[in-house]
């Protein structure tokens, strides 16, 4: 490789990189952690997903919501959860003019935009204790952690651009992690065979760093890389699919989203004839689960409830067991009983549900169960690690004699500031876990407000040392010790020690406490090894 | 200079990739195309990306990547049907 095209790579690398790298630290944390929402969210509520037979009873959900609604002429969305013990669900209001008051421009569609003044409704239904919850008491740690590894909580900085804040630069940050990641494979090409396995770790620390740095970022290029890519896709498709709607569709995106197979269009119109006869919907669903096999149901959706015009689409996606790719679903017209559409979420798969499924399965990391969990958390782990040794060897790299010291002084901060930032979320998160369990009541203004202001009394604290090597240690320890703290306040709080979940198989909740204590052990042991064995070194003299 | 080489990669890198896109749209079936392009799409923007960074020649690329788009625009221009569906 020529000298040019060196500097040129290893420039571009250097700068995508350290402008990334605190929230690409945060992304790629709170995202590996996101492989086990599931499980934290049984942790949370101290309830197994996994450890009972769940019964989904719609009839009875739709009884009780008669209840409070007249359901005549709503629209339904029920969109179950991963495990299938709980679902979100969507009312819309009712169609019939004499239910709801008619409004005078049309309901907003689209996902995300929810209330308004209307009688609609929004919510959380578990099917084991049959109450719903709003979103905001629903919302828990795992959803927490979820969203954060998006940026969601930074959609509230008022910044009108048109696009969420928070998911717009999450979309510009992977866009730039893949370009770091190019660069970055081309700028190490050449020693790419002879360094793969190099590690020197009694060397010196910018030795170490770049060793640690080279070696696990070649080594987790595949995995960073798919996640690059499949991550800019979830985030901000609308870049490609709106210039996409313009110029093929006639700007029609509704059209787009219906030949990707996003939506399957229900077109019925509300016809005021009520339905002939009773519905039953749990009876329709097992009848397609039946059909379907091990594939479960994902999603439901009705139109015109209870009318003569009624349909119901229910989507399904097949088990990763039986096939990789795939989408199933069956829309059908109540009245006559009549199939109007269907495929089968096993046979019927074509070139758009394999893209669609490699895409999403391969960042959920949803098909080869807990073992894959375990392994592409590892790996996010491994790419914090990646970022973390970027940033120190950004910073030595740049503390040389001949460097002006202002400069040298607004590197060190840079870097101080990051390190705070990154370093810190480990114990925030631990201590996170904690006060959920000791605090009477969890919503999600509990959860920003505990997790938010400790991340900034933690990391101011950790800045103002102004000594790296000292935050290291500090944070290490609080890891170990936090960490540590996390299947204590399970058992102390909720009893739930991991013996009892252990004895009745509640693999979801004893997961998190076991994940937790390994935590704190790496945590504890790389400390110990810190204090025994590091050289001490010094930024800015 | 650096600024130039920045939007030329990151604006006229993005007009080539969906301009290309476009055009395998005329020629194939376009939600198969732009199904592809959810993989293709960005990482030939992050290349043409870095093709900017790397040229001795940037405004000879600008020209490249304006002339690319047009091409592969041609047809939409023309109002040609696609191949597959209308």
């Amino acid at each position: 490789m020529d000298l040019r095209k060196y500097n040129i790579y290893f420039h571009t690398h250097t700068i995508s990189g350290i402008i990334i790298a605190a929230l690409l630290y945060v992304i790629f944390f709170a995202g590996s952690f996101s492989f086990f929402r599931d499980d934290i969210t049984a942790w949370q509520k101290g309830r197994s997903a996994v450890s009972e037979e769940i019964d989904a009873d719609y009839n009875f959900l739709m009884d009780s919501l008669s209840r409070n609604y007249n359901l005549r002429g709503r629209d339904f969305g029920f969109y179950l959860l991963r495990q299938g013990h709980g679902t979100y669900v969507n009312m819309s209001p009712s169609k019939d003019t004499t239910i709801s008051k008619p409004r005078k421009e049309a309901p907003g569609r689209g996902r995300g935009r929810r209330g308004g003044n209307d009688d609609s409704a929004y919510f959380l239904y578990h099917f084991t204790d049959k109450k719903p919850v709003t979103y905001t008491e629903g919302y828990d740690m795992g959803e927490f952690l979820y969203r954060l590894h998006f940026l969601a909580q930074l959609n509230q900085v008022p910044i009108r651009i048109g696009t969420p804040f928070g998911y717009l630069l999450a979309g510009i940050v992977s866009f730039l992690f893949l370009f770091a990641l190019i660069t970055g494979l081309l700028l190490h090409w050449d020693k790419i065979v002879s360094n793969f396995f190099l590690f020197r770790p009694w060397s010196k620390w910018k030795t170490v760093w770049t060793d640690m740095h080279t070696a696990l970022g070649v080594i987790g290029f595949p995995f960073q890389f798919i996640f690059a890519v499949t991550g800019i896709v979830l985030i901000v498709n609308f870049v490609l699919i709106s210039p996409f709607a313009r110029l093929l569709y006639n700007g029609d995106q509704e059209k787009v989203y219906e030949e990707l197979e996003y939506n399957i269009p229900m077109k019925a119109v509300y016809s005021y004839r009520p339905l002939p006869g009773s519905f039953d919907l749990n009876g329709l669903v097992s009848d397609w689960q039946t059909r379907w096999g091990k594939s479960p149901v994902t999603r439901i959706n009705i139109i015109n409830y209870l009318d003569s015009n009624m349909q119901v689409l229910i989507s399904s996606k097949p088990h990763p067991a039986e096939s990789f790719a795939g989408s199933g679903y069956a829309l059908v017209e109540v009245a006559s009983g009549k199939v109007l559409q269907q495929k089968s979420p096993v046979s019927d798969t074509h070139y758009i549900d394999r893209v669609k499924s490699a895409l999403y399965h391969l960042h959920f990391g949803d098909f080869g169960g807990k073992p894959l969990r375990i392994v592409f958390f590892i790996l996010g782990f491994t790419g914090c690690i990646v970022i973390i040794s970027g940033i120190v060897i950004w910073l030595v790299a740049r503390d040389k004699t001949a460097t002006p010291r202002h400069k040298r002084v607004f590197n060190f901060w840079a870097s101080n500031f990051f390190l705070a930032a990154c370093l810190s979320m480990l114990p925030v998160t631990a201590f996170t876990f904690i006060m959920i369990k000791a605090l009477d009541v969890v919503n999600q203004s509990v959860i920003y407000q505990v997790y938010f202001y400790s991340w900034l009394v933690l990391g101011i604290f950790l800045m103002a040392w102004r000594n790296l090597p000292l935050m290291n240690k500090i944070t290490l320890g609080l890891s170990a010790a936090l960490c540590f703290g996390v299947p204590l306040a399970n058992g102390l709080y909720d009893g739930l020690w991991m013996w009892n979940t252990y004895l009745r198989h509640e693999w979801d909740i004893f997961f998190i406490d076991f994940l937790f204590l390994t935590l704190s052990a790496v945590s504890g042991f790389a400390l110990w090894r810190v204090l025994r064995d590091a050289k001490p070194f010094k930024i800015i003299g | 200079m650096r600024l130039n080489k920045i939007l030329a990669g990151s604006a006229g890198g993005y007009l080539v990739m969906v301009s290309f896109h476009v055009f395998l749209g005329y020629l194939l079936p376009r939600p198969e195309v732009m199904a592809t392009a959810f993989f293709s799409g960005y990482i030939l923007w992050a290349f043409l990306l870095l093709w900017a960074f790397t040229t001795r020649h940037i405004w000879r690329l600008w020209m490249i990547y304006l002339a690319l788009t047009f091409l592969f625009l041609l047809p939409h221009i023309l109002k040609i049907t696609p191949l597959y569906g209308s």
